[in-house]
């Protein structure tokens, strides 16, 4: 870790129970989340509550389609979350909501149920980065103090490191996300949507047996996965593909069936991620690594990324779908550990942006 | 301003209060195409008034539905929340 030093943390222990709202809808799903940070330094997860727009299989989520969605449901869910946690919205501190990253249409949705509220209950509103959201709440649960993080999920593919007040990112997807990268193989494949496209290829994996060449590609400190996605496809065609996984008689056994290519793609593009993981870790002299993110729920991933970590007796961190897939109460996490250092976003400057990136983020609340 | 498409709206509201809100909740988003749309938000009394003027048919259509998109949403969540909201604040956990 650069500097043996251990700079007393900079965010003071709250003098009374401080509530936060999280609303975070920057993709498919909508979530609304209450948070608490106790006097005695704690952090109580109220209430989570989550409803994901899934589209029939072959098909992805279109910006226009989510944000309908995300408006038919903000109030339902929003109202759930109050209701799970026994408070109303004159009890919390401050609303949080994402700022960015993510798809500007149902950002910008979620964003004006948001200031509406804000305004109605004379409330501050605090705009989150999305990726510091799911970080904060990683450490919140993992209880890894400086960890390396891997994010990763549908639109990021990141290593990051924390460093002098900002995330730095150390390597990243040069193309599309691995989050990306599996969902549209499943799309390929017809795989269904529900509940997640990458829980479906993890199934499947599991039966597959034999691995496919794939186009392995970090390239220093990054990864490039498009490559591989057209790979993918191309088995898709290959003679020896079998749609339906079953050889067509007892002579017909040399074979690739859906089940290999999702083991493959699992096995190649993991161990893309634990190689530049690795190498974060070797660079800052770290031995935690935090998985956070939609694909950071993958057991396979956590397995692979125990091994590295065992190796250089390291530890891993990660969370269940609960706190990895997109959610409400990151949000208010990353919000309220913001608004606790007096940061709060002014009415005119809530609006959402669809690029927002981790290291432009001034994290005050940490040492 | 000759060429220009232009449409103005009114919407109701309970009260000049919740007009305002959804005045300043939807001003706060810029329109995507400032060269080729413009926009002005005034509260009127009770009412939110939106004129809009553009260079064509078509983003006269686009820039009126996304608006109205807006003002619903604006307006349910304060038929959901505006009643407990004027509700004095009683502190149901510490």
């Amino acid at each position: 870790m650069p500097g043996r030093l251990r700079k007393p943390s900079p965010l003071k222990t709250p003098d009374r129970p401080y509530l936060a709202l999280g609303l975070e809808g920057s993709a498919n799903k909508l979530g609304a989340g209450v948070i608490k940070h106790s006097e005695d330094g704690t952090t109580t997860v109220l209430s989570n509550v989550r409803h994901t727009y899934i589209t029939p299989p072959g098909e992805g989520f279109q910006p226009r389609d989510t944000a309908l969605h995300h408006r038919e449901w903000a109030l339902k869910v929003i109202n759930d979350s109050l209701a799970q946690a026994h408070i109303s919205l004159h009890d919390i501190d401050c609303i949080c909501f994402t700022k960015g990253p993510g798809m500007g249409a149902p950002l910008q949705s979620v964003a004006l149920v948001a200031r509406t509220l804000s305004l109605l209950y004379s409330k501050p509103l605090i705009g989150v980065n999305h990726c510091v959201g799911h970080i904060e709440m990683g450490r919140e649960i993992t209880g890894a103090s400086n960890p390396v993080v891997l994010y990763v999920s549908g639109g990021n593919t990141q290593v990051i490191a924390y460093s002098r007040q900002c995330y730095r990112i150390f390597g990243e997807t040069l193309d599309i996300a691995v989050g990306n990268c599996l969902d549209r193989f499943a799309r390929v494949i017809n795989l269904s949507n529900d509940p997640s496209p990458g829980y479906n290829i993890e199934q499947g994996a599991k039966e597959g047996k034999r691995l496919v060449h794939l186009p392995y590609a970090t390239k220093g400190m990054d990864v490039s996965l498009s490559g591989i996605l057209s790979s993918m496809e191309a088995y898709t065609f290959d003679k020896r593909f079998r749609s339906d996984g079953r050889p067509r008689d007892a002579d017909d056994s040399d074979i690739i069936t859906p089940a290999d290519l999702c083991f493959s793609l699992q096995e190649t593009v993991f161990a893309m991620l634990v190689e530049i993981t690795e190498r974060a870790m070797a660079h800052i002299g770290s031995k935690q690594v935090l998985i956070v993110g939609g694909v950071g729920c993958n057991e396979r991933l956590q397995e692979m990324m125990g091994i590295m970590a065992k190796e250089r007796n390291g530890q891993v961190f990660a969370t269940d779908e609960r706190f990895c897939i997109d959610n409400g109460i990151m949000i208010a996490q990353a919000g309220l550990l913001a608004y606790r250092m007096g940061q709060v976003t002014p009415l005119a400057k809530s609006t959402c942006t669809q690029r927002y990136r981790t290291d432009q983020v001034d994290v005050t609340w940490r040492a | 301003m000759s060429g220009w498409h232009s449409v103005t709206i009114k919407v109701p509201f309970a009260s000049s209060k919740h007009a305002l809100i959804a005045k300043q909740v939807i001003d706060v988003d810029r329109e995507l195409q400032p060269q080729a749309v413009k926009r002005e938000l005034s509260v009127d009394g009770n009412n939110l008034i939106a004129s809009f003027d553009t260079l064509t048919v078509r983003l006269a259509r686009l820039t009126v539905n996304a608006f109205l998109e807006n003002v619903d949403l604006v307006v349910r969540t304060i038929e959901g929340f505006g009643e407990d909201a004027e509700k004095p604040p009683v502190r149901s956990q510490s």
